[in-house]
């Protein structure tokens, strides 16, 4: 999980690592600033300081309009729905420091950098170093990337220091990624000027005092009532996890598992086929949760279609998510054509129950196993929608 | 021949008590997977599915010093130590299925692993099948599904995606091919065997005749495959298939900042992947189960 830059601030804090004053502005009334600050729009995106999304703000008109102009809005995709306004720090100069993990090495690294700023990625300055898992940072070793970074001697003791403070704190919070940019060299000693952390969503057991609000990829838009519907019934249950987000084509795709569902994605948009929804269940949810996502992908209004795909499983019963399907077809009654291929236990069962339905309802339905490869199902689900609305007009 | 198992492999499970474990137990067992010892502290003396259960790998191998392979199935918060343990305790073999490590848990276990000359796949990892000899996990399901998927033969298969490992199997066996030896590395961030490794093991096994990838968007471990191709350290046929080339066209999940950037050099994305691949010789399917036919006209040519 992804931090807001002023909860990183606020954990650092904790840890007796310096940031500049701020205060957190949630609505643009009634706010003014007695001297020289920086408005900072709270998104999870990369990018935001190139985007404009940081601004040094002379005068506290300015800062007020800024707040006026960008709360409530889209940036980056996501919706603002606070302002940072940090005080303005006499800086000598600017650092790059962040700690992560590296599939190379297989162990966190440490990147220390003696220029800072957003466009520290280019700066072929920044120095790499490994961290030993189970020895830690220490602070020789930061000394040294201090050294190969070329970091002045007076300043490499606190540049050290600061290292390993950091990556106390990246283990005790158990973060995938701390960065510090800049970090800036002040009068005062080392602020943490610019901050995001990632947090390990697989440690977060060791953080039950924890209670920051769920939040979502920016997709430039509010949730849907169908998104938020799926949302709901997926906390509902812990068994299993449905998700849904909505895209702009006509037909409806619902997969199983997270590289299945990729995979058959990509075959349908290579055959032509436009995509109303992404939507996958995975880790054999209950019947309910199957039809409460499958109702809502149905709902979405003029589709040419429904894929229903998914790999062979090993222990995903067929039948039993099959039920939550038909469940959510008895009641929608469904038009347009069906395409489907699941594979794994119970296959036969839970594909004679959908025919079964399909008779009884009157559905278009195109079941099939193992037979066919999920892909050639693709060119199936392309083909029909645009019969469907050659037949009926393009309802889009 | 196959890779990572052969005749020997003598298999505790640890966490065999709970409810995964008890269902691993039952369909290695079934596949003909020599399952000798269950471990889970505290119930020492029970048995399941006919297996001995020890309070510790330490007691498990006192009876049965023949074990070489651990399957973990011990929940999240547990499997450092599991996996500490079998390591400590002489195995070189261990197949991670637990999903939801911690990363700093996964590093470090790994690194433990290292140092005493073990081999972990996995975290997060679906299993390891040898056709008609054995399997880690319970990829395929009972036996008789199972066997429709696989049979003994030429390709290798590295997945990356657990739940597309059968279906990717599948696409072989459909283009009349068996397979040698299949493995699922994991989704995870780090992995404690990647493709170069399984890559290398690959190119001295004589029964591969080539191997077959599914991967998965972010990281850099494809990139290594193209590196690995171009050294000519790996020299037989691949045929890849990169899934997520669609979200481009989609809204954009997050990625590591700058660090990231930095790290990983601007690679990571399915296209970036896909051209690296082909450019080094690598077979890339644009279609999932063209997967079959690429690496069988491959082979035969």
């Amino acid at each position: 999980m992804r931090l807001y830059e002023y909860e990183a601030k606020e954990l650092l804090k904790k840890y007796g690592i310096a940031v500049p004053q701020f205060m957190l502005v949630t609505a643009a009334d009634g706010t003014s600033f007695s001297s020289q600050v920086i408005a900072k729009i709270q998104v999870l995106a990369n990018g935001r300081g190139k985007a404009g999304g940081i601004k040094v703000c002379n005068s506290s008109s300015e800062a007020t309009n800024f707040i006026k102009e960008k709360l409530n809005s889209f940036f980056l995709k996501e919706k603002v729905t606070s302002i940072l306004i940090e005080k303005k720090e006499n800086l000598n100069h600017e650092f790059y420091i962040s700690i992560a993990y590296d599939t190379e090495t297989e162990s966190p690294i440490l990147l220390l950098g003696k220029e800072g700023g957003v466009e520290v990625e280019q700066n072929r300055g920044v120095v790499r170093k490994a961290i030993d898992p189970i020895i830690g940072l220490r602070e020789w070793q930061a000394r040294d990337a201090a050294v190969d970074a070329g970091f002045d001697s007076k300043i490499i003791p606190k540049v050290s220091e600061f290292a390993v403070k950091l990556y106390n704190f990246f283990i005790t919070e158990d973060c995938r990624l701390v960065e510090i940019n800049p970090l800036a060299d002040t009068d005062f000693g080392l602020v943490a000027v610019g901050a995001l952390i990632e947090l390990d969503d697989n440690a977060a057991y060791k953080h039950k005092e924890r209670s920051y609000p769920p939040r979502v990829v920016g997709i430039g838009r509010e949730l849907t009532q169908r998104e938020l519907d799926v949302k709901k019934a997926n906390e509902v249950d812990y068994r299993g996890t449905v998700s849904y987000l909505e895209l702009d084509g006509d037909i409806g795709f619902l997969a199983a598992g997270g590289g299945g569902s990729m995979a058959a994605m990509d075959a349908l948009m290579q055959h032509g086929g436009r995509p109303a929804n992404y939507a996958e269940h995975s880790g054999d949810p209950p019947r309910e949760k199957v039809c409460a996502l499958t109702k809502a992908i149905l709902s979405k209004p003029n589709l040419s279609g429904l894929w229903i795909v998914g790999a062979i499983a090993n222990f995903t019963r067929i039948d039993h998510t099959m039920q939550g399907m038909i469940d959510a077809f008895v009641e929608v009654k469904p038009k347009f054509p069906i395409v489907v291929r699941r594979s794994g236990p119970y296959e036969k069962e839970g594909l004679q129950m959908l025919k079964e339905a399909a008779g009884q309802y009157r559905l278009d339905v195109e079941v099939h196993g193992s037979e066919t490869t999920m892909t050639a199902t693709a060119k199936t689900i392309a083909e029909k929608s645009k019969k469907f609305k050659e037949t009926y007009g393009n309802l889009t | 021949m196959a890779i990572l198992l052969d005749n020997n492999t003598t298999v505790v499970i640890q966490g065999i008590t709970g409810r995964t474990g008890q269902v691993a137990a039952k369909l290695m067992r079934e596949y003909g997977t020599r399952v000798v010892a269950g471990v889970t502290p505290g119930k020492g003396g029970q048995e399941i599915e006919g297996v001995p259960v020890f309070n510790s790998v330490y007691e498990a191998k006192k009876k049965f010093p023949e074990i070489n392979c651990s399957a973990v199935y011990v929940p999240p918060f547990a499997t450092k130590d599991a996996v500490i343990e079998a390591v400590s305790n002489g195995i070189k073999l261990i197949n991670v299925i637990t999903e939801g490590v911690a990363i700093n848990d996964t590093t470090q276990m790994l690194r433990y692993a290292k140092l005493h000359g073990a081999r972990i796949v996995g975290p997060d990892s679906i299993g390891i099948m040898c056709p008609e000899l054995c399997r880690i996990g319970v990829l395929g399901g009972i036996k008789e599904d199972a066997d429709k998927i696989y049979k003994k033969g030429s390709i290798g298969i590295i997945s990356r995606s657990g739940g597309m490992t059968n279906e990717t199997a599948w696409v072989v066996r459909q283009a009349d091919l068996g397979q040698s030896t299949v493995v699922g590395i994991g989704g995870d961030y780090i992995l404690g065997t990647d493709y170069e490794d399984l890559l290398l093991m690959f190119e001295q096994d004589a029964e591969t005749k080539g191997v077959v990838i599914f991967g998965e968007p972010g990281g850099i471990y494809e990139d290594k495959i193209a590196e690995l191709v171009k050294q000519k350290k790996f020299t037989k046929p691949i045929a890849a298939f990169i899934a997520g080339k669609f979200a481009d066209a989609l809204p954009h999940g997050m990625n590591f900042g700058h660090a990231g950037a930095l790290i990983e050099n601007g690679r990571g994305s399915p296209a970036q992947k896909i051209k690296t691949l082909r450019e080094a010789g690598v077979l890339i399917a644009d279609m999932h189960d063209q997967l079959g036919n690429l690496i069988k006209g491959a082979i035969n040519g």
